[in-house]
């Protein structure tokens, strides 16, 4: 099953032509994120996106928040915890990597390399992002946006995750971040990439199926009673 | 004179990409020659490159739009090399300043067999 948590989202009609042309190259779930100024109105095209892909693909809703402020990233969090299915927060802050990490509250660290010279991420964040069961975001788009040193940069920074990710088993997960039909590839090509630039085969099984841990965990989120104790409606 | 072919076990061999191409501007098939050999030099260097053995066998004109121009193509590669191939044109963004985008959607052994993607 190929998930992609991030597609970012914009209009109704650029939405389904996204959807689509994410169905035809064999994705199989996709998230249309939105960043928390724009996250309300979004959740009013649910309908029209639900009767117009309705049996071609299943879609959501991802809560992107960006911010330097840390309260503000946990309030948006505590906010929208019930109306989204992924919330993450864009990475590049050492404050924000490490705030994020430690809340339990949010599902994904998105690019922590994000306008650094390094990955973004320590033994000990990965520590902390294990313990929290926060998964980290590596984006296709950007490899593909970036050319030669910039590029090469983004690939060493992966590296740098994918030898933490070895040590430590925090979540991973790979996503597109695609915002036109040029962004989205086929999930053979996705994964090809992937494999050149240092993951292999089981890495990028285990990231598709973080990606989907994920939406199944926020499904039943208010079931959690608390960690590790869970309501279930079980009659027998 | 031309060379003897050599004997089938001497031969490299092939398999046979079909490509999904989208250009905001209109394209030739030696654009899209340039445009895969930028790639795959770009992204492998130039010494892995020399493996991959790239052909462009055929190019198809699909439709245009008012957004992008769409095309296929089957592209011919050294077996061995299908991964490295498809990665490098998979990032494929921009040719003389235009957004282009080639994904992989058919992979074959021949060229009859590949034409069934088109």
């Amino acid at each position: 099953m190929f998930f992609d948590l991030n597609i970012r989202g914009s209009s109704l009609e650029n939405n389904i032509t996204l959807a689509r042309q994410a169905s035809e190259y064999g994705w199989d779930h996709i998230n249309f994120s939105y960043n928390q100024n724009d996250f309300q109105n979004a959740l009013d095209l649910r309908e029209g996106l639900k009767d117009s892909l309705d049996g071609i693909i299943s879609f959501d809703y991802t809560l992107e928040i960006k911010s330097t402020n840390i309260n503000e990233i946990r309030k948006t969090a505590n906010k929208f915890r019930n109306k989204a299915s992924c919330i993450s927060v864009i990475g590049g802050d050492l404050k924000v990597n490490r705030a994020v990490l430690e809340n339990i509250k949010i599902d994904v660290l998105s690019r922590p390399y994000l306008k650094r010279y390094d990955s973004g991420i320590n033994h000990i964040l990965a520590k902390e992002a294990m313990r929290n069961n926060v998964a980290i975001e590596l984006c296709f788009e950007d490899v593909l946006k970036s050319y030669l040193a910039p590029r090469a940069k983004v690939i060493s920074n992966f590296r740098d995750i994918y030898a933490l990710y070895r040590k430590f088993d925090f979540p991973l997960i790979l996503s597109s971040r695609a915002e036109s039909i040029f962004d989205i590839k086929t999930t053979q090509d996705f994964v090809s990439v992937f494999k050149q630039i240092g993951l292999n085969d089981d890495e990028i099984n285990e990231a598709f199926s973080t990606s989907k841990a994920i939406l199944e965990f926020n499904e039943n989120r208010n079931e959690f009673i608390f960690k590790g104790v869970r309501r279930v409606n079980d009659e027998a | 004179m031309r060379l003897k072919v050599l004997p089938p076990t001497l031969r490299k061999n092939s398999r046979y990409l079909t490509l999904d191409i989208k250009s905001a501007s209109p394209i030739t098939k030696d654009e899209l020659v340039n445009m895969i050999w930028d790639a795959c030099i770009r992204f492998q260097g130039e010494c892995m490159t020399s493996n991959f053995n790239l052909w462009v066998m055929k190019f198809y004109e699909i439709e245009k739009t008012d957004e992008y121009a769409h095309y296929k193509s089957i592209v011919r590669c050294q077996r061995d090399f299908v991964e490295n191939v498809r990665s490098s044109l998979a990032l494929t963004y921009r040719y003389n300043g235009n957004l282009v985008s080639i994904t992989t959607i058919g992979l074959s052994g021949t060229i009859k067999a590949s034409q069934k993607f088109i």
